[in-house]
């Protein structure tokens, strides 16, 4: 009885000690220097003999470039391996906050300018590029514009990928078959829209389910109302939202629900399923960047039913705009960070950005930058941002707090809870409560 | 006598490995996410000790997180009514003889093993207003009725609880299949030979016999219910206008979409605090009954 006791105890404490160890250690018996690597690998890739390691997060609708991308560029250059991660739009900013919490962000991750760049950088967890931009020549090769976007809290937060502007895309064919010209004054806008209803026709596809898809019809309407000045002192919280211009925007977008400008059930269907409507000719309007030619083609939708027109909310028409950029793990060591620039580098080489042309936002923001073949909508969008301005799209103006508050009033104008002084007046409050962290 | 006060130090030293992952995976966590919700944190930079500022103004000045708690109120009281009902009803059909038994037991409990998320994305089809199944069956089956079913206020929470009731019933219903098999056959026998009807029979004999499988039933009802998160992330995010806001999603947003770490980790502790208050007392009183 003793003896087996004996035999018990001794494999009880061989568990304990080895579980115990294992777990300070990961794996017992690695020396030193291999625990330390696996220690960084395991925070923001690594090196393991010879190979430096370095992980990447984006957006899965790209899936179909990044991933041959990758591997052709691991097939290159032996003492480097990208290993990529892929996000919905809204899971990578949820899974970068995530591992920004815990310390595990990736060596670089996609990322969107304006508020949700902008928290790497307040944090001191992006890599400030100023110095390698200096080195580099990057005011040679980007343009100017899309360089100043990057530049988030006093620093280069992140390599440009994409210089975004959105406009209205309209069925061209469902336009002409009930005869209606391409809006140029707001009235002129409404009365299509009331033309399209009166056949059948949803004049604007959108969707509600997070709330960002429909805010750019918002935004539009409050760049209407208020003029690009006071737009722009609103949504650098300069102007309180509780106002006149904002009022009226939500009303008018009230008198839109009522009447149907908008698919039944808008407010929460999916994002990514507006173009459903627009393609099967349902739809006649979807409110989309430029990146949605590249949309287009890989649905292998005609794109001669395409076009695009400036919103005419009037002054300038400006068009709402964004820039998107891959940023860097500020924890990144010299070479992390030569790897990771080689493969941006490689990832947006001129090859590929052919091959692959459907998955980029084209064109690159480079000064001199081609546009890509077969899109014939991005070179218009872009001449337009161009002569009549942009604005910084709302989700990326405001944090995410005061930006939800702007959805729910969304939501709640949509189904009849709230009348628009009151979505002014929330919006207003969640400012407020958002300045007074 | 001295022999059997003598503790058998060997038994603790096989408990020790659980213990100690069960004390930093769980106990550690848990007091520590207590820690944090006293402090005002947006997860990266310098806490801020704001003692219990954080539960005051959620309960006084928070209305979405008093949306929450009503929305998991109703969320639990369904869940308890028509879950456990319908669970119930389920196992007590399977539980009888027929040809294709075996095969409906797989059927009935096959949602439960699909991924939540993956529940969400199938609802949301069937719920598409446009395009969507039960809109479609309406018009073929010329109903004139056509819903906005998650988008309406009125009906989304439901419309939700739906859809998760379609996935829910398949666990419960295999723990009171399991408690009906155990039930003697004997038992119900000498029931019905003393007179007893078939519903008699249920509820004076089949149900109280069940009643361990109740407790387990109930208290894992209520949990999930409290903590249930994926399908109402995934169909509508909380909204429209918060009309499906959980504790679970408005910890979410709080936590990792507003950075405001304190507030969701007060939601948290909130949450552990409304399950003790739920179902210790149930546990304890069920336990006392025998």
């Amino acid at each position: 009885m003793k003896g087996k006791r004996g035999i018990a105890f001794m494999l009880a404490t061989a568990t304990v000690i080895s579980g115990v160890l294992g777990g300070c250690t990961g794996k017992t018996g690695l020396k030193e220097s291999e625990s330390k690597t696996e220690q960084t690998k395991s925070q923001s890739g690594g090196s393991k003999e010879g190979v430096t390691e370095v992980s990447f997060w984006t957006l899965n609708t790209r899936q179909n470039a990044v991933e041959p991308i990758a591997e052709a560029f691991n097939a290159a250059n032996k003492d480097m391996k990208v290993t990529v991660s892929y996000y919905d739009t809204d899971g990578i900013k949820d899974a970068c906050k995530v591992a920004a919490s815990s310390g595990t962000l990736p060596n670089m991750w996609f990322n969107w300018g304006g508020s949700l760049g902008g928290f790497y950088a307040e944090n001191g967890l992006s890599y400030d590029l100023t110095e390698y931009a200096k080195n580099n020549g990057w005011a040679d090769r980007f343009s100017s514009g899309v360089l100043n976007l990057c530049q988030l809290s006093g620093q280069l937060s992140g390599y440009p990928t994409s210089y975004n502007v959105l406009d209205v895309y309209y069925r061209k064919d469902i336009f002409e078959k009930y005869g209606i010209k391409v809006p140029e004054t707001f009235e002129e806008f409404e009365a299509a829209c009331a033309k399209l209803k009166e056949n059948g026709i949803t004049p604007i596809s959108t969707a509600g389910l997070n709330g960002w898809h429909v805010m750019r019809f918002v935004e539009l309407l409050i760049e209407h109302y208020a003029g690009s000045e006071l737009h722009d002192s609103l949504n650098t919280f300069s102007t309180s939202y509780n106002c006149e211009a904002v009022i009226s925007a939500l009303t008018k977008y009230k008198e839109f629900c009522e009447k149907g400008y908008f698919p039944e059930g808008f407010v929460t269907t999916d994002p990514n399923d507006t173009k459903m409507a627009l393609f099967s000719g349902s739809a006649a309007m979807d409110i989309q960047g430029q990146w949605y030619d590249g949309v287009i083609v890989q649905d292998e939708q005609d794109m001669n039913l395409y076009g695009t027109f400036a919103f005419p909310s009037g002054g300038s028409d400006r068009l709402s705009a964004f820039a998107e950029m891959t940023q860097f793990n500020a924890k990144n060591t010299d070479v992390q960070l030569d790897a990771c620039m080689k493969f941006m580098d490689y990832y947006y080489n001129e090859e590929n950005v052919k091959k692959y042309a459907e998955y980029y936002n084209l064109p690159l923001p480079n000064k001199e930058a081609k546009m890509p073949e077969g899109q014939p909508n991005v070179a218009d969008m872009l001449a337009a941002a161009e002569a009549n301005g942009t604005f910084t799209i709302t989700d990326q103006a405001f944090p995410t707090e005061v930006a939800d508050a702007l959805f729910n009033v969304q939501d709640a104008i949509a189904n009849g809870q709230m009348e628009p002084a009151d979505g002014a007046s929330k919006i207003q409050e969640a400012i407020e409560a958002y300045r007074a962290k | 006598m001295g022999d059997s006060k003598k503790r058998d130090w060997s038994a603790y030293l096989f408990i020790l490995p659980a213990g100690i992952i069960y004390l930093s995976v769980i106990v550690v966590p848990v007091f520590y996410s207590f820690y944090i919700s006293l402090f005002k944190w947006n997860g990266i930079g310098k806490k801020e000790f704001i003692g219990f500022f954080n539960y005051i103004h959620l309960f006084q000045s928070d209305p979405i997180f008093l949306i929450s708690i009503k929305n998991n109120l109703i969320w639990i009281t369904l869940t308890i009514l028509i879950t456990m009902t319908v669970s119930l009803g389920f196992a007590v059909i399977l539980n009888k003889q027929f040809r294709g038994r075996t095969f409906f037991r797989g059927f009935f409990y096959f949602p439960c093993v699909i991924a939540p998320i993956a529940v969400s994305i199938i609802w949301r089809w069937i719920y598409n207003p446009n395009f969507g199944f039960m809109n479609q069956l309406m018009k073929v089956l010329e109903i004139d009725f056509s819903q906005s079913w998650i988008s309406d206020p009125k009906v989304s929470l439901y419309a939700i609880f739906a859809a998760a009731l379609w996935q829910a019933v398949g666990q419960p219903m295999i723990l009171f299949l399991a408690g009906l098999q155990a039930i003697s056959s004997d038992v119900l026998e000498a029931s019905r030979i003393d007179g007893a009807s078939g519903m008699k029979q249920f509820f004076f004999i089949t149900v109280p016999l069940l009643k361990e499988s109740f407790v387990i039933v109930i208290a894992t009802l209520i949990v999930s219910a409290l903590k249930v998160f994926d399908v109402i992330q995934g169909l509508t995010g909380g909204g429209p206008n918060n009309a499906t806001q959980m504790l679970s999603t408005y910890m979410y947003s709080q936590t990792f979409q507003y950075n405001n770490v304190g507030v969701g980790t007060t939601i948290a502790c909130v949450m552990v605090f409304i399950m003790m208050v739920v179902i210790i007392p149930y546990v304890l009183f069920t336990a006392k009954e025998d």
